[in-house]
């Protein structure tokens, strides 16, 4: 059979190629990333995954029985309804005045029971509690507020250390190659550093308490913003600069009057995504004791306390959908 | 006043840009640098801020000559107005103006972006003399026209009170009666701040209109030397065909990209055209 280019050569044209978009090559690549893909998805559980799935969806659907299905059931059993109120033991408390409680709280008798480990039974005690309708509400919504705080310290902290960072880390600001070098290193070894993993090292170092989770959050997110920043300068118009600099001007004064103004935009959207991102990672943070409202999650959960797991984690859903419409309005303000 | 004194300069390629150049500029002149691309213009208004190095030979202003070791001085009493202007899009109009005193200011008043009132007084006065209003000094430069964006370059290059302004095309991106106008106000500008103006344009009838003194360049020499009236008209001619040559050596010609033809500069009377 006579190919284009036969015709062409017949004719006297100008020989030129033709191409085929699919080749023996594609089918071979394309054949080889799927062996790739298929040997790593088994190695993640993808077939377990789906083949769990779907028995969820069939069992949901009445048809055989499924243990996810029987997970999901058993936790929304147990978190539902959802537990605002707290309850503590009268006896517990000291300085209760019976005749001046707090606001909407009560006194309600209970009975509590009593593990005896060397007679191995149980006894039944009367007791009163003092109940507080919203009480751990009140306390979980402090948690989140102090989780709130952590992320923006961690945030405050990490652009304190990007900006110089920053600027010594852009190409051409950078006042030597080695300094150059040295600053990028540093950045990417502080980005480097999952905050979790951080967070373990500050625990031990600095005990229990936001402090470890705020300077986690720092070291991780400004190898991050620092990059951003060193990024945006080296590719800021260079005519201004020259412009400036030619007439004189040092280039600290340079970096202030066109490269500032120029990545000032990009900046904010940086620092607010970063801040965003910063409380919703300060609250699993707490996972490892490092504050915030974490560790009441994770203390509740290994207690089996369902009900409280759904309040804190109806909280935290409600606190990021607040603070992404805030940033989202400030964002169209600032850009 | 500004003397080049035999300049050359050839590149690290092996282009001799400038060749054996011996100008002589007087205080307050204003002079145009006419010219095709690749002549050595810029070349040469860079070597007065020091962007570029000569070669051999040497460049005076005022008496000292242009070395490493003054460099920074004499930056500051060159100022320079760039074809695409480089102003700073998202700074105010008042403080891309200031930005030409920011050499001289103090650092830490600088980056809080304060400046004496005597600063700020003389860039309302310059941005008054171009022709700008109160109401544009706190519009951003991007929010300004072409025309006006010039006219804030035009006030930021005599903030330092320089004694030479250099200007590349600065009317290359304007319509005629904008690039009248601007170039109007630079040299009533420059005429009231006494300060000599070496300005490199591409249309030879606004050299006529405006110039004290032509400059053109070809291949890196000098080829004419004079004021507007010495010009004859078989220089206009030759220089519309250099200019058209080398308009040809970078591509086939399209009618309107032609330099317009020389009978209608002659019809300029250069002395009475300033409006």
């Amino acid at each position: 059979m006579k190919t284009a280019n036969d015709v062409y050569q017949e004719k006297g044209w100008r020989e030129w190629q033709t191409y085929h978009a699919v080749t023996p090559k594609t089918v071979l690549f394309l054949f080889f990333a799927f062996v790739l893909l298929a040997w790593s998805g088994h190695n993640t559980e993808m077939d377990k995954a789906a083949v769990e799935t779907s028995k969820a969806v069939l069992s949901a659907v009445g048809i055989g029985d499924s243990d996810v299905l029987n997970g999901v059931t058993k936790f929304g059993s147990q978190a539902f309804p959802l537990k605002f109120e707290s309850r503590t033991e009268l006896t517990r408390l000291e300085d209760v005045d019976l005749q001046d409680l707090p606001l909407f709280s009560y006194i309600e008798e209970g009975v509590s029971s009593e593990y005896d480990v060397d007679t191995d039974t149980w006894t039944e005690e009367k007791t009163e509690y003092l109940v507080e309708p919203i009480g751990y509400l009140k306390k979980v919504l402090w948690m989140m507020w102090e989780t709130i705080e952590m992320g923006f310290w961690g945030t405050v902290i990490s652009i304190m250390i990007s900006l110089p960072l920053g600027i010594l880390a852009a190409r051409n600001y950078s006042p030597h190659p080695i300094v150059y070098h040295i600053s990028r290193g540093w950045l990417s070894f502080h980005r480097a550093m999952p905050e979790l993993i951080v967070a373990l090292f500050l625990v031990l170092i600095y005990g229990f308490g936001p402090i470890a989770g705020v300077l986690a959050l720092a070291i991780h997110t400004s190898g991050v913003l620092g990059k951003f920043f060193a990024d945006e300068i080296e590719n800021a118009p260079k005519g201004p600069q020259k412009a400036l600099s030619s007439a004189g001007a040092n280039s600290l004064k340079v970096l202030r009057y066109t490269v500032f103004p120029h990545v000032l935009p990009a900046w904010i959207a940086y620092v607010q995504y970063i801040f965003e991102r910063n409380i919703r990672t300060a609250t699993v943070l707490g996972i490892v004791g490092a504050g915030g409202i974490g560790m009441e999650l994770k203390g509740r959960w290994d207690l089996f306390d369902y009900d409280h797991v759904a309040t804190i984690l109806l909280i935290i859903f409600i606190a990021v959908l607040v603070l992404e419409f805030f940033s989202q309005k400030l964002r169209n303000k600032t850009l | 006043m500004l003397i080049f004194d035999k300049v050359s300069r050839v590149y690290p390629d092996g282009t001799q840009a400038v060749k054996d150049v011996s100008i002589h500029l007087k205080k307050g002149e204003f002079c145009v640098l006419l010219g095709p691309s690749g002549a050595g213009k810029s070349t040469l208004m860079n070597m007065v801020n020091g962007l570029v190095e000569p070669t051999t030979g040497k460049i005076i202003l005022d008496g000292e000559e242009l070395n490493k070791k003054n460099l920074q001085t004499i930056q500051r009493s060159v100022s320079m107005i760039h074809q695409q202007l480089y102003l700073i899009p998202r700074l105010s109009v008042l403080h891309n103006v200031l930005t030409g005193v920011l050499p001289q200011a103090g650092f830490w008043r600088s980056m809080i972006k304060s400046f004496p009132v005597k600063d700020q007084m003389r860039a309302f006065k310059l941005l008054n003399e171009v022709g700008l209003e109160e109401k544009h000094l706190t519009r951003r430069a991007s929010e300004l026209s072409g025309g006006q964006q010039q006219r804030v370059a035009i006030a930021r290059a005599f903030m330092t009170k320089p004694k030479v302004v250099l200007a590349d095309e600065p009317v290359a991106s304007l319509d005629p009666a904008m690039s009248r106008s601007v170039l109007n106000s630079l040299k009533t500008a420059a005429q009231t701040h006494g300060a000599t103006v070496l300005c490199t344009l591409h249309q030879m009838d606004y050299a006529l209109e405006f110039a004290d003194r032509i400059i053109a360049l070809r291949a890196g020499q000098v080829f004419f030397d004079g004021s507007p009236s010495e010009m004859g008209k078989e220089v206009q001619i030759r220089l519309y065909e250099i200019e058209r040559k080398s308009l040809e050596k970078q591509g086939p010609i399209i009618e309107s990209d032609a330099v317009s033809p020389p009978l209608q500069v002659s019809k300029v009377k250069p002395k009475d055209a300033v409006s």
